[in-house]
């Protein structure tokens, strides 16, 4: 497969899962609705609230929805990078954006709008997770070299 | 061993003059002048399969131009500023007339207690339909490359690519404004009861439920490995997710088979073509129109396919000493004009994959060449075919390296050699080219003085060019063209091995001294030995210790203000042009292929300098 850099194109998924994401969770504050609410039958005909965990986590108080915007803008923060994380060294580490996305695929699951964010942060994942099979490492952020290209 | 058995296979003719002049006799070419330039190319290496991308991308891209606002760049200059009236202009007209025709619709009384986001989401899937239509639309390479002369005036066709990401782009808003639109729907839909379904039935049992998260997918995977940075690295992953295109449009044709805009309790379907109702279900039918640039795109593949299955056939495989592979093709079918480019396929090497490279023989040479060197992984098996993978590439390079020394004289750096297939058992693999494609060079005729700029990889395009100048030159067919001034503006010394002996060549040919000029800027930083080596070597030589051209590199970055102003002076005082009445209008054309931050700088210093009597043009990435 060519020289594909694995944790490059693997950043480029996260951002692209987490922006689904933070999006999805808005409007979950206001279309409130448990994805898996058409297992055990919370879900009905003309519809209603139910005691279950994650009715009252999802639909009556969007904790849900809070946490994976929360999550996702962190991603985001640390994938682009905000310049206050670029100095960390945490922000070079490959396996604590595959915990964070495997965090967002399980958050992004629960809640109606978040199953493609879901998918594709799991996929993320997977790109993170060959990325680190393959012992790749992220660079040092560049202090202030030129860029490539100009003439 | 692989490498051993491979040199076996190869016939030295080194690097002596005589057995130089043999090969050219036995190449059956038209003159000795011409031989003598084509030796020129022994160490014109240009093209590897990553560096032709970088190229073809870089002219087309002038998006990310620095140093100006994004208000500057896409409402002051006017042509940005009509495309972007136009093409968010019908945008929005779009989504206006698809929100209207939901809303106002009687029939569709029903669905509009839904609300706005109905009307949403009806008017942001007008604008996806057309979308999706224009999106095949600036990959229809041949009717472009067709169309394009004469269009020029009206839209920049080589900007193809550029277009092809505007519309991208403006197809993932418009999804994701089409999208969340539809998760408000069906939710309320469920909630409302105005149909007895749940949201999750509509999203993963209906069909447009089903195509549209399809889509969604797909577009994930081909937006994330489109980025510039990924298609650099690895072209193939690029390459091969871009095909779920096809699949993409087929959900994108069928997305409203489920007939999800009715004025029925149940859908219409119908058992025969198109499966629904046209009465019942009330969707835009916009499949109807835009199916036809995708039915074009698919019978433009199939002719591509059928083109590049006529009679091609590799007639010689040269090696130079800077490693590049030259690869001579017959292909009686193929036309086409200097600057052009092409794609070559091996199927013995990959049965699917097609590389783009610039085509660097002339119109008039009796066969299309290309050069090739072994930088990814499909030129290394490439070499690896010939029998002259990368190792022995090297080995070769420092003989001939080692032969030049002695011979500096000459001004050489060693001669290529020639692949000799005839007397082994394995013969020239089969390969198969696809193209031409890129606009025509032949503008430059067209001026008094053409100004060739090329940077970086940028410049790989003149070599056909100047070639092409070269044979017309020979000829006496020069057109309006009186002189031609050519430079290469690169980062690092290396780079200078591609072109050095055909600029060389190209410079000793000159019976008039002033109708190319040639001048070399190198950029990069120089370390404090490199100084001393070129001061040492310079003083006094009548080569320069670099290119061994005559022109002596300059250093640092050409400042095309005080350029074309002094090249302005030089033509309005009579000297430049010999001859030249300063009552006629002097046409100086400047062709540029490279980064955009350098086309802005030219740009600006060609329209700076415009006076009554020189007029400056200027075309960036025209070929």
């Amino acid at each position: 497969m060519g020289n594909l850099v694995w944790h490059e194109y693997s950043r480029l998924t996260a951002i692209t899962a987490s922006i689904y994401g933070v999006w999805a969770a808005f409007f979950g504050l206001f279309y409130r609705k448990f994805f898996w609410d058409f297992v055990g039958g919370t879900l009905r005909d003309p519809g209603g609230f139910h005691a279950a965990i994650f009715i009252s986590i999802i639909v009556k108080v969007p904790v849900v929805q809070i946490l994976t915007m929360l999550l996702g803008m962190f991603i985001i923060a640390l994938e682009f990078p905000l310049p206050q994380l670029k100095s960390l060294a945490i922000h070079r580490s490959i396996v604590l954006r595959i915990v964070l996305l495997l965090f967002q695929t399980f958050l992004t699951i629960l809640f109606y709008q978040g199953t493609n964010a879901a998918i594709w942060s799991f996929m993320a994942a997977i790109c993170y997770t060959r990325a680190q099979l393959l012992g790749e490492t992220m660079a040092e952020a560049k202090g202030n070299r030129g860029k490539a290209g100009d003439a | 061993m692989r490498s051993s058995k491979s040199k076996s296979r190869l016939s030295w003719s080194q690097t002596t003059f005589t057995k130089k002049l043999l090969f050219f006799l036995s190449s059956s070419l038209p003159s000795s002048s011409l031989r003598s330039f084509l030796s020129s190319l022994s160490f014109f290496n240009l093209s590897g399969r990553t560096r032709t991308l970088s190229f073809v991308s870089d002219c087309h891209l002038l998006l990310f131009t620095m140093g100006e606002s994004w208000f500057q760049r896409e409402f002051l200059a006017p042509r940005r500023l009509a495309f972007n009236v136009i093409f968010y202009g019908i945008h929005f007209g779009l989504f206006a007339y698809g929100w209207y025709s939901q809303q106002s619709n009687p029939k569709l009384a029903g669905l509009n207690t839904l609300g706005f986001s109905v009307w949403i989401s009806r008017g942001a899937g007008l604008v996806l339909a057309f979308d999706g239509a224009m999106i095949l639309v600036p990959m229809l390479r041949n009717i472009i490359r067709v169309v394009r002369p004469k269009l020029t005036w009206l839209f920049p066709a080589d900007e193809n690519i550029w277009f092809h990401r505007q519309v991208a782009y403006s197809m993932a808003f418009w999804a994701m404004v089409h999208t969340t639109a539809h998760y408000v729907n069906f939710i309320n839909v469920e909630r409302t009861q105005i149909r007895k379904q749940s949201a999750l039935q509509i999203h993963y049992t209906q069909p447009g439920g089903i195509t549209g998260h399809f889509m969604l997918l797909i577009m994930f995977a081909m937006y994330t490995t489109a980025h510039h940075k990924i298609r650099k690295q690895c072209f193939e992953a690029f390459w091969y997710t871009h095909h779920l295109a096809f699949f993409f449009m087929i959900g994108l044709y069928t997305h409203a088979t489920g007939c999800f805009v009715r004025d029925t309790v149940d859908p219409d379907l119908r058992p025969f073509f198109p499966f629904y109702s046209t009465e019942h279900c009330l969707g835009y039918l916009s499949w109807r129109f835009t199916i036809w640039p995708g039915i074009i795109y698919f019978g433009e593949r199939v002719y591509r396919e059928y083109r590049a299955r006529r009679a091609t056939r590799l007639s010689k495989v040269l090696v130079h000493p800077s490693g590049a592979m030259e690869l001579r093709i017959v292909k009686p079918s193929f036309k086409y004009t200097a600057g052009q480019w092409l794609f070559i396929q091996v199927p013995e090497i990959s049965r699917w994959q097609w590389h783009p490279f610039t085509i660097t023989s002339a119109p008039e040479d009796p066969y299309v060449s290309v050069h090739i060197r072994q930088v990814g992984d499909f030129t290394r098996g490439l070499g690896e075919r010939l029998g002259v993978g990368p190792s022995v590439v090297a080995a070769m390079t420092q003989a001939a390296m080692k032969g030049s020394e002695k011979d500096q004289k000459t001004g050489g750096r060693g001669d290529f050699v020639e692949l000799d297939f005839g007397s082994t058992a394995t013969p020239l693999p089969a390969v198969r080219i696809d193209g031409p494609y890129g606009a025509p060079a032949e503008d430059v005729f067209n001026v008094e003085v053409a100004v060739l700029i090329g940077a970086g990889i940028g410049v790989t395009p003149f070599a056909s060019i100047l070639k092409h100048i070269w044979y017309r030159q020979k000829r006496g067919n020069l057109g309006t063209l009186r002189r031609v001034e050519f430079f290469w503006v690169c980062r690092d010394a290396p780079s200078f091995g591609w072109f050095q002996s055909l600029l060389q060549e190209v410079e000793a040919a000159q019976a008039d001294p002033n109708f190319l000029r040639i001048n070399i800027y190198l950029t990069q930083k120089i370390g404090e030995d490199m100084l001393w080596n070129i001061a040492v070597n310079d003083a006094g030589a009548e080569y320069d210790p670099l290119t061994l051209l005559r022109s002596r590199t300059m250093f640092g970055r050409p400042d095309w203000m005080t350029i074309y102003g002094q090249m302005r002076q030089a033509v309005e005082s009579g000297q430049y042009i010999p001859g030249s009445k300063s009552q006629l209008k002097t046409k100086v054309g400047t062709y540029f292929c490279g980064p955009g931050v350098l086309a802005k700088a030219i740009k600006e210093a060609t329209v700076q300098n415009s006076s009554s009597t020189v007029e400056f043009s200027f075309a960036k990435e025209h070929f």
